[in-house]
C-alpha cells in the first residue's frame, strides 16, 4: 500500500498585523519597501487567549466539515509544532479529545519548525505503509507571533500564526506518491534562530537580557544556511529520482520571504511560473507555509492527478528536508473546476475519490488553467 | 565583476545614484547598510561569484573597500 495526501485545509486566526500597521509603528519604513523585500502584505497574529491547539483544531475541523473524513475515521493524529499548549500534556492529546477522535487513535507532536511538513509527510508514509495507520492527520500549527518582542520588526514583519490539516491515507492506486525523501540536520545553526528562554536550560530570561525570552532571528546567518544546503538538497532528490528540473510540474518551498525564494529560485534554474508563492495574505507560518501553498495552488488549478511537485522545507535548528510527490489531490476547488468542465467525481468514505487529471483540467502547458 | 562594476551594484543595492561609492566610505555611515542590505549583499556575492560569504566576516568590514576586497577574494 502507498501513502498519499487525499485533503488539505488550513485556518489563520482573525487578528491582523498589516504592512500599513507595521509602517505607523516604524516610520522609516514603507509599505512598498516591506512587500517589495519580503512578499507579504499581511500576517494573522493569534489572540492572547488563542493557542496552537486552537488553530489546529479549527484546521483539522474544516477538513471533516469538507466530507474527507469523520473523527472516527482517523487512526492516528501528527501535531508539528514548536509554541505548544503546555511543556505538557502534549499539544495532540488535547487535540485528540477536543475533535472527538477515538481513544484508539494514536497521537503526538514533534518539534520542528519551517521543515516539519515535509518530515510529517515522511512520518505519515511511515505509519501508513507499515500497517500502522490508515488515516493520519498531520496538523502544522503555530504561533511564533507570541514569541516575538514587539521591537523587533524584522520578524514581525516575516512570521504569522496558522494552522494546516493534511489528511493522509492509502492511495488510490499502487502508484507510489509521497518519496523517496530528502533529509538534513546541522545543530550547530541552533543560536542563529532561537528562543533561548523558557525550557530547562534557562527557565526565564533575567531581566538584564529579557530579549532572551523572544525569538532571536540572525538573518544573514539563515540565508547563509539555506545558500549553503538548499540548492544541495534539491539536487540529491533529483539524484534519487533521477528526474530534472523540467520534469516537475511545480515547485513548493517553505514560503520564508520573498526575497529568499527568489534567489533560491534563480539560482536553482527553476522557471518561474513553475515555482509557488502564497504568502502574501499570511507571512511566514513556519511549518504551515507549505500546505497552505499546496492549498491555493490546488485551488487555482495548479495541481492535478498525476502532477510532479517537488516539497522543500528548511529552516530552524537547522533543520531541512525535500520530498518528490505525485499529486492525488481531493475533491474541492481544483474538481470543482472540472465539475464545471462536466467531469464526474465521486467520493467514498475517508479515501477520497480522484483529483481531475492534467488533461480533465484543461491543462496542456505550464501549469495554467487554460 | 571588476572593482567598477562591484560598486556599482553596491550603489544599486544601497538605493544610491551609480558613481556615489568610490570605496573610502564608512560602513557604519551609511544609513542603508543595515542587515537586509547585509543579505542584498550575500545574494550579489552567491549570484556574481557562486560563494557564500560568511555574516561574520561582513561584520568584519569597516568600509565599503573591504566588501568589495572580500568579493575579489572569492
Amino acid at each position: 500500500m502507498n501513502a498519499a495526501i487525499h485533503h488539505i485545509e488550513y485556518y489563520l486566526p482573525t487578528g491582523t498585523l498589516t504592512s500599513e500597521a507595521l509602517t505607523v509603528e516604524f516610520p522609516d519604513w514603507s509599505v512598498a519597501k516591506i512587500e517589495e523585500k519580503v512578499g507579504i502584505k499581511t500576517r494573522h497574529v493569534a489572540a492572547d487567549s488563542e493557542c496552537s491547539s486552537d488553530l489546529a483544531v479549527a484546521a483539522a475541523r474544516k477538513v471533516f466539515d469538507s466530507g474527507a473524513a469523520k473523527p472516527s475515521d482517523i487512526d492516528f493524529l501528527l501535531l508539528c509544532t514548536q509554541s505548544p499548549d503546555y511543556f505538557l500534556p502534549t499539544t495532540a492529546c488535547l487535540v485528540q479529545d477536543r475533535l472527538g477522535l477515538s481513544k484508539q487513535c494514536g497521537a503526538l507532536d514533534f518539534n520542528l519548525g519551517c521543515s516539519g511538513y515535509v518530515y510529517g509527510l515522511g512520518l505519515a508514509k511511515g505509519l501508513i505503509e507499515t500497517g500502522q495507520a490508515s488515516n493520519v492527520l498531520l496538523v502544522t500549527a503555530e504561533t511564533y507571533t507570541k514569541f516575538i518582542h514587539k521591537s523587533d520588526r524584522g520578524v514581525r514583519t516575516i512570521f504569522g500564526d496558522a494552522a494546516a490539516a493534511t489528511l493522509l491515507g492509502v492511495g488510490i492506486d499502487d502508484t507510489a506518491r509521497l518519496g523517496p525523501f530528502v533529509y538534513g540536520t546541522d545543530g550547530s545553526g541552533a543560536d542563529n534562530l532561537i528562543v533561548r528562554a523558557g525550557g530547562m536550560r534557562l527557565r526565564q530570561a533575567p531581566p538584564e537580557s529579557i530579549l532572551d525570552a523572544s525569538l532571536h532571528m540572525d538573518g544573514p546567518e539563515i540565508f547563509a544556511f539555506t545558500m549553503s544546503q538548499i540548492p544541495g538538497c534539491v539536487r540529491t532528490l533529483l539524484t534519487r529520482t533521477g528526474m530534472a528540473i523540467g520534469d516537475y510540474d511545480l515547485f513548493v518551498f517553505h514560503q520564508a520571504n520573498r526575497h529568499m525564494l527568489e534567489h533560491l529560485r534563480k539560482g536553482l534554474r527553476i522557471p518561474e511560473d513553475k515555482f509557488y508563492i502564497a504568502m502574501e495574505h499570511c507571512g511566514n507560518t513556519v511549518s504551515a507555509t507549505i500546505p497552505i501553498a499546496l492549498k491555493h495552488a490546488q485551488m487555482e488549478g495548479r495541481l492535478w492527478v498525476g502532477a510532479r511537485v517537488m516539497l522543500v522545507g528548511f529552516g530552524v535548528g537547522y533543520s531541512w528536508g525535500a520530498v518528490s510527490i505525485i499529486w492525488s489531490g481531493s475533491l474541492d476547488k481544483a474538481v470543482e473546476v472540472s465539475q464545471s468542465m462536466q467531469i464526474s467525481t465521486q467520493s467514498s468514505g475517508p479515501v477520497m475519490g480522484a483529483a481531475p487529471t492534467r488533461e480533465q483540467v484543461g491543462i496542456i502547458d505550464g501549469g495554467s488553467l487554460q | 565583476m571588476d572593482q567598477a562594476n562591484l560598486l556599482k551594484s553596491l550603489d544599486d543595492l544601497l538605493e544610491l545614484d551609480p558613481g556615489t561609492l568610490t570605496g573610502s566610505e564608512e560602513l557604519s555611515a551609511l544609513e542603508a547598510w543595515n542587515s537586509l542590505a547585509v543579505i542584498g549583499f550575500m545574494a550579489i556575492a552567491n549570484e556574481e561569484f557562486g560563494v557564500v560569504v560568511s555574516p561574520k566576516k561582513i561584520a568584519a568590514c569597516t568600509k565599503v573597500s573591504d566588501l568589495v576586497a572580500l568579493l575579489q577574494a572569492a
